[in-house]
């Protein structure tokens, strides 16, 4: 118990500024990604194992709060991804840059970087959504 | 800023190897988890699936085998963070060797289910209900 005390106040008032918001980030797309995987996993096997259940499964998921959800899914996975490169890259190949100065830039660089492929596909995911499931473009 | 480092042997044990793991499975990810996730979520989208989506889908062995390699690669790579968090919340030797247990039984039993349904595909007779 106290070692979770300790652990999630640590998560809140350390001000490590980039390097732990990026450390922080990494934890939470990652954790949301892969809830969101366990249940990806079990309901695409309902095509299997209860057909009837997927084409309720995935009524749920074309309603409106689970499409915002999964365009919050869709940045966790953009920057979980390029943000696991960095870390893959300067462990493995350039640990030198495991220093305040260079983890400050390569964390906004991180984020701008997932930004540009996020808003795109985040566009076009709510332009889907407002189509179908509020007749707005013609739908 | 000067920095220095210095190499440093380290032992050849499971942390080492989920360490590895962690960072070759997501070089392998990238490729995988982003063109599943632009292909089936922006380009497709959730309003045009239904089991004969599926089922056309999986007609292919090579999306098979893509979603086999989603299933393999992307799970475990999912569960070993999991036990990396917990590890940070849990010190003890036997509630991390039961915390273990648990994740590895939960691992296998959801990539099993996984791996069924991928085997025997969709499981309705033709016409498919839309």
């Amino acid at each position: 118990m106290a070692s979770l005390v300790t652990t999630l106040s640590g998560y809140l008032g350390y001000r490590g500024r980039e390097g732990h918001w990026s450390f922080l980030l990494h934890r939470i797309t990652g954790l949301g990604t892969g809830l969101f995987l366990t249940i990806h996993i079990l309901d695409t096997s309902f095509v299997y194992f209860a057909p009837n259940l997927y084409m309720e499964a995935i009524k749920i998921y074309q309603s409106t709060l689970a499409g915002l959800g999964e365009i919050v899914l869709v940045f966790c996975v953009f920057y979980h991804g390029i943000n696991g490169l960095r870390i893959a890259y300067f462990d493995m190949f350039a640990p030198k840059n495991w220093a305040i100065p260079s983890e400050r830039k390569t964390f906004w660089w991180t984020l701008a970087l997932s930004l540009a492929l996020w808003l795109p596909s985040a566009g076009i995911m709510l332009f889907n959504l407002l189509k179908n499931n509020y007749g707005l473009f013609g739908g | 800023m000067a920095t220095t480092t210095r190499e440093v042997k380290t032992p050849a044990n499971y942390e080492k190897f989920a360490w590895k793991w962690m960072r070759y499975s997501a070089l392998l990810l990238i490729p995988l988890v982003w063109g599943h996730v632009i292909l089936q979520d922006v380009v497709v989208g959730v309003h045009n699936m239904n089991l004969g989506y599926v089922a056309e889908r999986w007609a292919s062995i090579f999306w098979r085998g893509f979603d086999a390699l989603l299933l393999a690669f992307a799970f475990a790579h999912g569960i070993n963070g999991v036990r990396q968090v917990f590890n940070d919340f849990i010190h003890g030797e036997q509630a991390r060797r039961v915390l273990f247990v648990v994740l590895f039984i939960f691992w296998l039993a959801v990539s099993l289910i996984g791996l069924i349904a991928l085997v025997a595909g969709v499981n309705q007779q033709f016409p498919l209900n839309p």
